[in-house]
């Protein structure tokens, strides 16, 4: 129970910050509504942690609810990671376009 | 037949050391030589300009690869019928351009590749020759790179037709399997003949070869 109420305080802190965020225009909508749903879902999957963990031990998972929670948290980073990457190569790519048409159109140039 | 034009193109990074000999030994050989300084923080710029041959400055470190793509790309241009690439270090011969050059002036090849591994003898390092060629063969056969003695060649001569064709993506050292993959997938005419390298420093190591295969990974996704 304890547990269960830090973990909400905690949300609920993301949440005003979220809300703070928006008030400011600091965030474009969809990753307001992004963020809002994650949140708000993490809230309710610590709400009914017992469903869960019966929910993911009827599916045949030994460990907790919120162990198998985790799993897929890490599992979802690191699919963000790679897509990050691949974002980071094409903005390389995207420099070196930029860095090579002003070395051949500076030619000469000093 | 009309005399072609030959470029040679020298990408430099932090070559002061060695570029003034290198532009020095090549400039006579060619129509133009093209240095492209990626970004260097010595003076590799002023000591090639000083020689008067074009010299391209990219404004940041972009690698050996896209300072040759740099250097294609200013060649095709300026009307080049042939590109060479040639390092920076003085690691190759100049007078083996021409060995390159010849096979596409007489229209036997589009693109010729030079090979430490004919019948010139290179000091090849032990580790390169016998660990890191033959895991860099591996990889070029499962590439579909088949057939080539060397594989691993930055001594190389391209036609126009073979530049305008071959892209090089590759900013970084993975530009070499590159080169070699868009050649055989163009199905281009490929030669390889025999070239002399001095070895002062190891060049590429083992972790570099690692890189390379990330590196044609991950382009291979975002392509």
């Amino acid at each position: 129970m304890n547990q269960q109420l830090i973990a909400l305080t905690i949300i609920a802190f993301f949440l005003f910050r979220l809300a703070w965020q928006k008030k400011r225009n600091k965030i474009k909508k969809g990753e307001f509504i992004f963020w809002l749903f994650f949140w708000l879902i993490s809230a309710i999957a610590i709400l009914f942690i017992k469903k869960i963990d019966a929910l993911v031990a009827g599916l045949g998972f030994s460990g907790s609810g919120i162990e198998v929670l985790l799993y897929i948290a890490v599992a979802i980073l690191f699919y963000f990671i790679f897509r990050l990457r691949l974002r980071l190569s094409k903005i390389e790519s995207d420099i070196t376009k930029i860095v090579r048409e002003i070395a051949i159109n500076n030619q000469g140039k000093k | 037949m009309s005399e072609l034009k030959v470029f040679c193109i020298i990408p430099a990074w932090n070559e002061g050391k060695n570029i003034s000999r290198v532009v020095a030994s090549v400039k006579p050989l060619v129509d133009a030589v093209v240095v492209v300084d990626d970004g260097s923080s010595d003076d590799t710029y002023d000591l090639a300009n000083a020689h008067g041959v074009v010299v391209l400055r990219h404004a940041t470190n972009r690698g050996q690869g896209a300072g040759l793509q740099t250097g294609n790309e200013y060649a095709l241009l300026f009307d080049a019928d042939i590109v060479v690439h040639f390092d920076a270090d003085g690691q190759f011969l100049a007078e083996e351009i021409k060995d390159l050059v010849e096979p596409i002036k007489s229209g036997e090849a589009d693109v010729v590749f030079g090979s430490r591994f004919m019948e010139k003898k290179s000091d090849i390092p032990f580790v390169k020759k016998y660990v890191i060629m033959p895991l860099a063969r591996m990889v070029n056969n499962f590439l579909g790179i088949s057939g080539m003695t060397d594989p691993q060649s930055g001594f190389r001569a391209l036609s126009r037709r073979a530049i305008e064709k071959v892209l090089i993506e590759h900013d970084d050292m993975a530009h070499c399997s590159e080169i070699l993959m868009k050649v055989f997938k163009n199905n281009f005419r490929v030669k390889e003949v025999p070239t002399t390298v001095i070895y002062e420093e190891f060049g590429q190591r083992f972790g570099g070869g690692i890189k390379i295969i990330k590196s044609i990974f991950i382009k291979k996704i975002i392509s």
